[in-house]
């Protein structure tokens, strides 16, 4: 019994060190956002005799255009989210369970773009989006990240490892394949569809070239971009940067914390499994 | 025993499956395949046209220079110094990155206490976007910062982690794996959900410890998922870019040049895009060669 | 199925609906420029408030650009979507004059009687100009000039900054010391990076350059060497810090914060002294003299693109902008200094206790300019930090940077 219970002792010991490697920067930022030492982040020592304000936080939230970034981001990456879900689950199921003509060929190609660079696709992606006339719109940003490769390939895999006897069931209960899809297999997908949202929240939430290429004016910022936009207005203002940014932090983390319970479920005897 | 007419009925069913299921693959590939051929293959199918022009962006006229992109590109001491830097990066972090993932994810799988509080702890890293932890890792890598502080309580002495040429790749890679290792510790934590806790019942009234567990069970079932990881992995190392653009600007010296940054720095920086297209295609044929190798050597299915 | 295909068409038609309302206003004239303190930026928006105050019938939007300002403006000239009034750096200006793309303005300014173009200092002119035709109106110009801080002389017993590459040297010896007594210097003479552009005054200064007339480089000679020499020698006799061995980000920066007692920077540092680093007590100087004396002058100009469909307005807004009523008010605030003689001479510049070692430099001010292809900053800047981090062999990296470069001369 003791034996254990020093084993259980050692591996939280273990945990938590480890822990506080992943947590250290990330704590280190949230002091220094409080702090009102300018300096505090070249000088981590001095963390006993600064003072603590919120004003970081105050200054970032009405001084700034803040909340209109916070709005952009959030519509468009909720969007962006709902619709990667879906239609990668959707795809990710065609290519496990279905087989057709062409299949291995388009899934070829998807895994082969993903090779590519992102960064040289930028210029052809701002060419056609101007030439829609999206430029600096809501349509400009949501459109091109509506579906993701990497989403498809992750559902295709999870998909993989269901058991073939659920898709057996199914077809002798008569189901068609969208019946299939979305009664059998969706309900059985949560993890993965957790981790798909999860992915795509927090791509689109913090992604930064495309937006910063694809907006004119301030008002269509992202969260992102307004902060960058704010680099030489903060200079070394490091208090305000590490608010501003631990702010934007929160709504990916909040996620997160809300979908990882979809982790802890497993997937109960299934009919067949056993 | 499976009667002639139980075997004519399922092959009469493969036959009109196979019909309706070309029908719904089709319907259910309509709308994202459009997606993706506009706002990536078409694009993919112009950078790869310009490769083979001195495509300048503001130019009038685009000259058309045949393979003399490739042939300069092959001629460019910085590109196989890029290359160099970027099989270097990606040895050292995609092993040590998936590993980490998946030892993290069995561990959060088990019941232990505060659970969800280190689950959260590990993903943090992931949450804050690269160029914010950058900016973090600029303070804490520097000759004054919180590294060399408490390198220095253990009597190593200090170093200008990102400006010494022999430390600021490895300073990249460790914050890399630190990002990107609670990333993928989500997939195995999704993948590890499909194991039925009864293999693990069974192998425990067996007598099988924890480690015999892991290695025995968790990792040949996670397969797919680690094959995912592993891809993804690969990829995202070889097309690193958001930690260099950030923290050292490819120098210094060329150090953390990767191929990523040696396609901007030529594409953006120089104006050539024509040129930085052609590096792009050329990254895109070893990123796939190695991962058609991977495939052969260690594919995701082999049941 | 048809679920599906409704699905489809309903997400086309609010799509369509949505970008048919954001739609900017045809007649607006856009301004662009890059990310910059805010007090510029606040200036900024008061000059075209003026403009607009002034020329009611003309609306003008400012669009900011964050992040990287040319690679932004090199995508949008490219596909015509540009902006009607934005900045140009002097630096990068050849790269724009390369191509086709920006409106050529002899027509405007001969034809506008109260413009005035002999008024500008004729280099500041001249690096926006291409086989005789003007791209670009210069807005402002700073240059290097030598800050130092008056406290740390005084406490060292010097009175007066140096006056040559000799007293900078001695200067700096002078002032570099262990002034809290633990053994470590604190203190340093002075601050310099290892970068191309603070190297360049020397170069010049030596009476070296960077490339020739016909545009053939001359890294490779004496008089380059010889600065380089000079420049690292301060670095490697320990009488010169670089900013990165403090754990800072620029050279200013370590200045402020009272690391160096002398820094090579423009007037762009003076609003930051004032804000940021109030307790230092600064002086401003000409750069030391070499050979001869030079420096380095910036100017950015405003410009229009060529495909423009409202060339007319852009032109008023240019010409009001840099026209000596705009400039006045742009450069009334020391933000920057005047481009134009008849403003200058108006503020008075060249009798004000710090500006006055701005206008004066303007004699011996040369634009820093190269006809090579951008890569060569690269280049430079990897030998500079090969020689400063790696003490690498000077004379063969010159050779080097030479070789490197001469591949990449822009066809004209």
């Amino acid at each position: 019994m003791r034996a254990i219970k020093i084993q259980k002792i050692i591996l939280l010991t273990i945990l938590s060190l480890v822990a506080m490697v992943y947590l250290g920067p990330f704590i280190f930022s949230v002091i220094v956002s409080f702090s009102d030492n300018k300096n505090l982040i070249n000088q981590p020592g001095q963390i006993v005799n600064s003072g603590w304000t919120l004003r970081n936080y105050i200054y970032i939230w009405k001084d700034l255009p803040f909340a209109t970034w916070l709005f952009n981001s959030v519509i468009i990456t909720v969007c962006q989210t709902i619709t990667n879900v879906f239609f990668s689950a959707l795809a990710g199921f065609t290519f496990a369970k279905l087989e057709f003509r062409g299949k291995n060929l388009i899934f070829g190609a998807m895994m082969a773009s993903l090779m590519i660079p992102g960064i040289i696709l930028i210029i052809p992606k701002f060419m056609l989006i101007n030439e829609l006339r999206m430029i600096n719109s809501y349509p400009g940003l949501i459109l091109p990240g509506m579906v993701s490769v990497v989403n498809i390939f992750l559902m295709k895999q999870f998909f993989e490892t269901m058991p073939k006897d659920l898709e057996k069931a199914a077809l002798i209960d008569g189901c068609n394949y969208f019946q299939m899809f979305w009664k059998v297999f969706i309900p059985n997908s949560k993890p993965a569809l957790a981790a798909v949202a999860i992915y795509t929240f927090q791509g689109t939430w913090n992604e930064f070239l495309w937006p910063l290429i694809a907006t004119n004016t301030g008002e269509m910022f992202t969260l992102p971009v307004g902060m960058a936009s704010l680099r030489y207005e903060l200079l070394t203002d490091w208090p305000a940067i590490m608010a501003g940014t631990i702010l934007v932090s929160i709504p990916t983390l909040l996620i997160f914390v809300i979908f990882q319970r979809y982790f802890v479920q497993g997937i109960a005897s299934t009919g067949g499994k056993e | 025993m499976v009667s002639g007419d139980e075997l004519n009925i399922k092959m009469k069913k493969n036959n009109s499956t196979k019909k309706e299921q070309q029908f719904w693959a089709y319907t259910f590939l309509f709308f994202p395949l459009m997606l993706l051929t506009i706002f990536l293959f078409i694009p993919i199918l112009f950078s790869f046209i310009i490769s083979f022009f001195d495509w300048e962006l503001m130019a009038a006229h685009q000259k058309f220079a045949g393979l003399n992109n490739y042939v300069e590109i092959f001629r460019d001491k910085i590109f196989y110094k890029a290359m160099l830097n970027t099989v270097l990066y990606t040895i050292g972090v995609v092993p040590i990155q998936t590993m980490l993932a998946l030892f993290l994810a069995f561990v959060m799988n088990q019941k232990i206490r505060g659970r969800s509080f280190f689950r959260t702890a590990f993903y943090i890293p992931a949450v804050t976007s690269s160029v914010v932890t950058s900016i973090i890792f600029v303070a804490i890598y520097s000759k004054e910062g919180l590294l060399n502080s408490l390198l220095g309580n253990l009597g190593i002495q200090a170093n200008d982690w990102l400006t010494n040429p022999k430390t600021a790749l490895i300073s990249i890679m460790m914050l890399n794996i630190w990002t990107t290792s609670g990333y993928f510790m989500v997939s195995f934590l999704a993948g590890l959900q499909n194991i039925p806790d009864s293999l693990y019942e069974a192998a425990k009234l067996e007598g099988a410890t924890q480690r015999q567990q892991f290695w025995h069970i968790t990792v040949p079932m996670v397969r797919p998922v680690t094959y995912f990881v592993v891809v993804m992995s690969l990829i995202g190392c070889f097309q690193v870019f958001d930690q260099v653009f950030v923290m050292s600007d490819g120098g210094p010296n060329n150090a953390t040049t990767t191929m990523s940054y040696y396609v901007y720095q030529n594409g953006f920086r120089y104006f050539r895009l024509g040129y930085g297209a052609a590096a792009a295609i050329v990254l895109a044929g070893i990123i796939m060669t190695v991962t058609v190798i991977q495939k052969k050597y260690f594919p995701p299915n082999p049941y | 199925m048809v679920k599906n295909t409704l699905k489809y068409i309903l997400l086309a038609s609010s799509l369509a609906l949505i970008t048919s309302c954001v739609k900017d206003k045809a007649n607006t004239i856009r301004f662009s420029s890059w990310q910059s303190n805010p007090s510029e930026k606040r200036l900024t928006d008061s000059l075209l408030h003026c403009f607009v105050i002034r020329y009611p019938e003309y609306k003008v939007k400012f669009e900011l650009i964050p992040g990287n300002y040319s690679e932004k403006i090199q995508l949008m000239l490219g596909t015509h979507s540009a902006p009607q009034v934005f900045y140009i750096k002097d630096f990068v200006a050849p790269s724009y004059l390369r191509y086709d793309v920006l409106q050529p303005l002899d027509e405007y300014i001969d034809k506008d009687t109260t413009f005035d173009k002999d008024d500008f200092y004729p280099q500041f002119l001249n690096a926006f100009t291409k086989n005789g035709k003007i791209y670009g109106l210069p807005k402002d110009f700073g240059c290097f000039v030598l800050f130092y801080n008056e406290d740390m002389f005084k406490a060292t017993g010097l009175s007066d900054p140096p006056k040559d590459w000799a007293e900078l040297e001695e200067f700096s010896r002078k002032l570099t010391k262990d002034t809290n007594g633990d053994g470590k210097i604190d203190q340093y003479g002075i601050v310099i990076e290892p970068s191309i552009d603070k190297l360049i005054p020397f170069v010049f200064q030596n009476m070296g350059s960077f490339q020739d007339k016909d545009g053939n480089l001359t890294l490779n000679t004496p008089e380059f060497q010889g600065a380089l020499e000079y420049y690292y020698g301060l670095y490697k006799k320990n009488i010169a810090i670089i900013p990165s061995e403090v754990s800072m980000n620029n050279t200013e920066e370590v200045f402020g914060r009272k690391r160096a007692a002398m820094v090579i920077s423009g007037g762009w540092f003076v609003p930051q002294l004032k804000d940021q680093y109030k307790d230092v007590n600064y002086k401003v100087a000409y750069l030391p003299k070499g050979k001869q004396m030079a420096t380095i002058a910036f100017t950015v100009s405003y410009s229009s693109p060529k495909e423009n469909p409202l060339k007319e307005e852009s032109w008023k807004l240019l010409s009001y902008l840099t026209g000596k009523e705009g400039m006045k008010v742009w450069t009334s605030t020391g933000i920057a200094m005047p481009t134009r003689k008849s403003v200058a001479a108006q503020l008075d510049y060249i009798n004000h206790p710090e500006y006055k070692f701005f206008m004066g430099s303007v004699d011996f001010a040369k634009i820093f300019q190269v006809d090579y292809n951008e890569r060569w900053y690269s280049i430079t800047q990897s030998a500079m930090q090969a020689i400063f981090y790696e003490k690498a062999d000077i004379p063969q990296k010159l050779k080097q940077m030479e070789n490197d470069i001469k591949s990449l001369r822009i066809k004209n």
